[in-house]
């Protein structure tokens, strides 16, 4: 089967950009890193809309390009697969990641370690755009673990901020937990089946694999819940804030966190196998829709609400995915992608036209007037995530909804209480910051942002308002090439129930911010004030985070032990103790003669003896 | 035993007694080339009976490295005769302790 150019492409162009870029530009020109890089950008958008535009036509590749390693009876190939599922994510990465990319050109303008960013950057694109398009389990590893370094190196980008360096680490670590139970899944796929390339492993699965095979479908989803930031391990995400705001969009929408839902998504096979496993992963994912919405309604940071708002939107996806409808969850991941990447860049916008790296709502409020053009793309995604119609959020939580209506009333009421909490925390976002009094602030001094920075973000809140007219297209590309069985694949058929149910969920989350916000412009601030418990419950997601920071102060102290007491004493000892032990030897077998003749006596001698033992 | 290889044999324990019982450097050197030359005789010789170019591509590098090896060699010794010191090998002690 001929491979063609574009998926070539797909790999040379980051690869080719980022090589110029680090060795000629930028040592010898740092303010021209981003051309090459931006025009690699365009290549990979439109080898993936090429892509994409093939596979609609029923086109699917499943392709080894070469043996990657081999040992005994195992073997590892590098491979690319192209099939309804890869493409449609991958051209959706590729095109919001590219806006990104010129998004961030503008934004990261002035900082001096500009030619960082954008190499960091462009990997992080590279890594996803190579993870999506794997056709086997370790070589997705390789670039899921490109992910995890290059979100670590992008969030402590501003490295003379403490809390940059600290929510870096922490996201690390916390993407460790994960990548561990990944790796220990590959083994046990490379020992069982001694192949892992999707379509075998699926095969292979039919004939059995014992209760390994659900510990490999639990382990993935471990996987994919700290890389997707599911409920134990969500709290990196929210603070991985502290990254320039180009990074936090990227990572949200584009690359890092839609890794572990691709994950599940394709393996999905493996995981339907699992007795009881999906309903897990909907139980977890419903639960934090509803644990991290109720949280996104009680920050003031800017970033922050919309970091707890993707941490409810995947656990949407999880809810849908596990509940089998992983073609929704897969929609639901591409609108999100649109919505999502346009809100934090108008973020981005505010803070930037604040001049600062964050933004706060009690430094925000009408800003209408200075901003108008961000303020009616923020609005368009908005009216997106809160699933209005004809916006590309409706057609993915609708789908969402009927999904959850199907499965039971449970079920229902996770997502619909998910719905219109994101209708009110959006909503009061946009009163906070648009809207309502101007909070002691001069006219004039925010200003609206230039133009390379305002025309990705008006295509992609462009994309956020019609790209719902593309999921019947999405549908049908989904079924192409497909691993997963056709009907966890179909999308949702318009219903007039369903539909009832998700626009007034979010219209009763829209008016209740309008009450909480604009009828009663200092709501939001005296229940801080007359309830300072709730303020400190909010503050600490409920408690979890004292329990994450009782286990990580646990795990500190067995590492130091370990570090400490086992090797720097035990181990150490012995090592450096040999020394001394080898010395003390030779002086009392009075070897050390100094005389070059003796040595080499006791060479010959030494020798001797091993010919000997070779020999006789 | 073939006479090619008792001759390799033959250098290279003449080439071994050298190195072992003469007390100075430049003779012990001369004993190491004997030791090479006498390994590369037998190399030749083998490499002609299995017909394998491989032990061929050996000798010459063993040949190669064998000059580098004479070049350092040399030239240390040329350094300690300038330093002063005498050419026997039990002049060099003072790494002992």
């Amino acid at each position: 089967m001929a491979v063609p150019v574009s998926v070539y492409l797909l790999f040379l162009a980051p690869t080719a950009a980022l090589l110029v870029s680090f060795f000629f530009l930028r040592p010898y020109k740092p303010g021209w890193t981003h051309l090459p890089i931006l025009a690699s950008c365009a290549v990979v958008s439109g080898s993936a809309i090429d892509l994409a535009a093939k596979v609609y036509t029923g086109w699917s590749l499943d392709q080894t390009m070469g043996l990657w390693m081999a040992a005994g009876n195992w073997s590892v190939s590098f491979g690319v697969r192209i099939d309804g599922l890869s493409s449609a994510v991958l051209a959706m990465v590729a095109v919001v990641g590219a806006l990104i990319h010129v998004y961030a050109a503008g934004y990261m303008k002035e900082d001096p370690a500009f030619p960082r960013f954008f190499l960091s950057f462009h990997l992080f694109y590279l890594s996803m755009i190579g993870m999506l398009v794997s056709n086997n389990f370790v070589q997705f590893y390789l670039f899921w673990e490109g992910v995890g370094l290059c979100s670590f190196l992008l969030i402590g980008f501003w490295t003379h901020k403490p809390a940059a360096r600290a929510a870096s680490l922490q996201a690390f670590v916390t993407n460790r937990v994960g990548d561990f139970a990944f790796l220990v899944a590959i083994f046990i796929l490379l020992k069982t089946y001694g192949d892992t390339s999707f379509g075998r492993v699926f095969e292979l699965m039919a004939y059995g694999g014992g209760p390994l095979l659900a510990l490999v479908g639990l382990l993935l989803f471990v996987a994919a819940a700290s890389k997707s930031a599911q409920f134990p391990l969500y709290f990196w995400l929210p603070d991985a804030m502290e990254g320039p705001t180009p990074v936090s969009a990227l990572m949200h929408a584009a690359t890092m966190v839609t890794a572990g839902i691709f994950l599940l998504a394709r393996a999905w096979p493996l995981v339907a196998f699992v007795p009881g496993l999906p309903h897990l992963i909907a139980a977890v994912g419903g639960g934090t829709a509803v644990f991290a919405g109720l949280l996104a309604c009680g920050q003031t940071d800017l970033k922050r609400i919309l970091a707890y708002s993707t941490v409810s939107h995947l656990g949407l996806m999880a809810l849908a995915l596990g509940l089998g409808r992983v073609g929704i969850a897969v929609l639901h991941l591409i609108m999100h992608g649109f919505f999502k990447a346009v809100l934090f860049l108008c973020a981005g916008n505010i803070a930037h036209g604040l001049g600062k790296s964050a933004a706060d709502i009690s430094e925000t409020g009408g800003l209408r007037k200075s901003m108008p053009l961000t303020m009616a793309c923020f609005t368009a995604g908005a009216l997106s995530l809160a699933g209005f119609w004809p916006t590309a959020g409706f057609f993915s939580k609708d789908g969402i909804i009927e999904a959850a209506l199907e499965a039971g009333p449970g079920w229902l009421a996770m997502a619909l209480a998910a719905a219109a909490l994101g209708g009110f925390y959006i909503s009061r976002m946009l009163f906070l910051a648009f809207f309502g009094p101007s909070p002691e602030q001069k006219p004039g001094r925010c200003h609206e942002a230039p133009a390379c920075m305002a025309v990705p973000v008006g295509f992609l809140a462009l994309a956020a308002l019609t790209a719902g007219g593309l999921s019947h297209g999405i549908g049908a590309l989904l079924g192409i090439g497909r691993l997963s069985s056709e009907e966890s694949l179909a999308l949702a058929h318009f219903s007039w129930p369903v539909f009832g149910l998700g626009t007034s969920a979010a219209v009763a989350g829209l008016g209740l911010a309008w009450f909480a916000t604009m009828a009663r412009p200092s709501f939001d601030w005296t229940w801080r004030r007359r309830l300072p418990w709730l303020q400190a419950l909010v503050a600490s997601d409920f408690g979890w985070r004292k329990v994450v920071a009782l286990v990580a102060s646990a795990c500190w102290g067995l590492a130091e032990w370990i570090g400490g007491f086992l090797d720097h004493r035990t181990w150490d000892g012995l090592i450096e103790g040999s020394v001394p032990a080898s010395v003390a030897l030779g002086g009392t077998l009075s070897l050390k003669s100094g005389r070059l003749g003796d040595y080499l006596w006791w060479i010959l001698t030494g020798t001797a003896v091993l010919l000997a033992a070779v020999l006789l | 035993m073939t006479p090619a290889v008792q001759v390799g044999l033959a250098l290279f324990g003449l080439g071994l007694a050298a190195v072992a019982l003469r007390g100075r450097l430049l003779a012990m050197l001369l004993g190491l080339e004997l030791m090479i030359a006498g390994v590369t005789v037998i190399l030749t010789y083998q490499a002609g009976v299995f017909g394998d170019p491989a032990g061929l591509a050996a000798v010459v590098l063993i040949i190669a490295v064998a000059a580098a090896e004479a070049v350092v060699g040399l030239c240390l010794i040329l350094r300690l005769h300038h330093a002063g010191l005498s050419g026997e090998a039990s002049s060099l002690s003072e790494l002992r302790e």
